[in-house]
């Protein structure tokens, strides 16, 4: 059963990434990218990992896929379809991209692990998400206070970077 | 099992790696930016499945926050191109090379 939910979720996702890169209209790559996270946050509930699955579908099929559409939507219709979709020389980007994919895989069928532990300690009294609070504030308090500063200056560099300059003069 | 995780982890990346190289678009060229962290995330997942370890799910959290900012920063260049060259075509960006 878990192999058969495996073999359809991971088609799935691969079939939306393939989308996203290949598909002509924007608003249909963006559409496949978010099949490929949806699928993809089931593939992480085979791993036993809710919460992330989770934090998956709010945060990248939710906020991330909505803003692309959102600039999207302001921006014209005649700039986002080219005439040309892929770059003069892609033949040596896609030879590029199936030889990262090659090297890869072999590094997969050599890779070898201990993997007595496999599916263990991921819970505490029953809950993913209690260990993951626990070890997030107990071992990453210092990293975590650091993503929160540097979403602030994302949005702070988002707010500079499309300031209007003109009206400022005036 | 892990092996075949691992394969369509490395496959959602090279799909990823693929579109950043090949594509115009500026916008789909970040959608393959984040398929990319999406699959080095998912080797993340897998790795604290099969290690027994919950760590690989935190550092999916902070990859995910950091991915968040980055389209954000993306977007924001998107637009600020679009409104001085009235094009988001990644070969008409070459401002540096003049």
């Amino acid at each position: 059963m878990t192999e058969i939910m495996f073999f359809i979720l991971s088609l799935v996702t691969i079939i939306g990434a393939l989308g996203t890169v290949i598909s002509k209209n924007a608003y249909a790559s963006a559409l496949w990218m978010i099949t490929a996270f949806v699928s993809m946050a089931g593939l992480f509930i085979l791993l036993n990992a809710p919460f992330v699955a989770m934090l998956q579908i709010i945060v990248y099929a939710g906020a991330i896929a909505i803003l692309i559409l959102f600039v999207m939507m302001l921006l014209d219709r005649r700039v986002l379809d080219n005439k040309n979709k892929f770059n003069p020389q892609y033949f040596w980007g896609v030879i590029l991209g199936v030889g990262l994919f090659s090297d890869l895989a072999v590094l997969a069928y050599k890779f070898k692990i201990n993997m007595s532990d496999a599916g263990k300690n991921l819970t505490l009294h029953g809950s993913n998400t209690k260990m993951i609070g626990d070890v997030l504030f107990k071992h990453y308090l210092f990293p975590f206070e650091i993503i929160a500063i540097i979403l602030l200056v994302a949005l702070v560099g988002a707010i500079v970077l499309t300031k209007d300059d003109k009206k400022e003069a005036r | 099992m892990l092996v075949e995780y691992m394969v369509v982890s490395a496959l959602i990346f090279a799909i990823g790696a693929t579109g950043v190289m090949i594509r115009r678009n500026f916008i789909v060229v970040l959608m393959s930016l984040e398929l990319m962290l999406n699959g080095a995330g998912m080797l993340l997942i897998t790795m604290s499945y099969y290690l027994g370890n919950v760590s690989g799910q935190i550092m999916f959290i902070f990859v995910a926050a950091v991915a968040a900012s980055e389209t954000a920063i993306g977007l924001a260049i998107v637009v600020m191109m679009y409104k001085r060259k009235g094009s988001i075509d990644i070969n008409d960006f070459s401002m540096l090379k003049k």
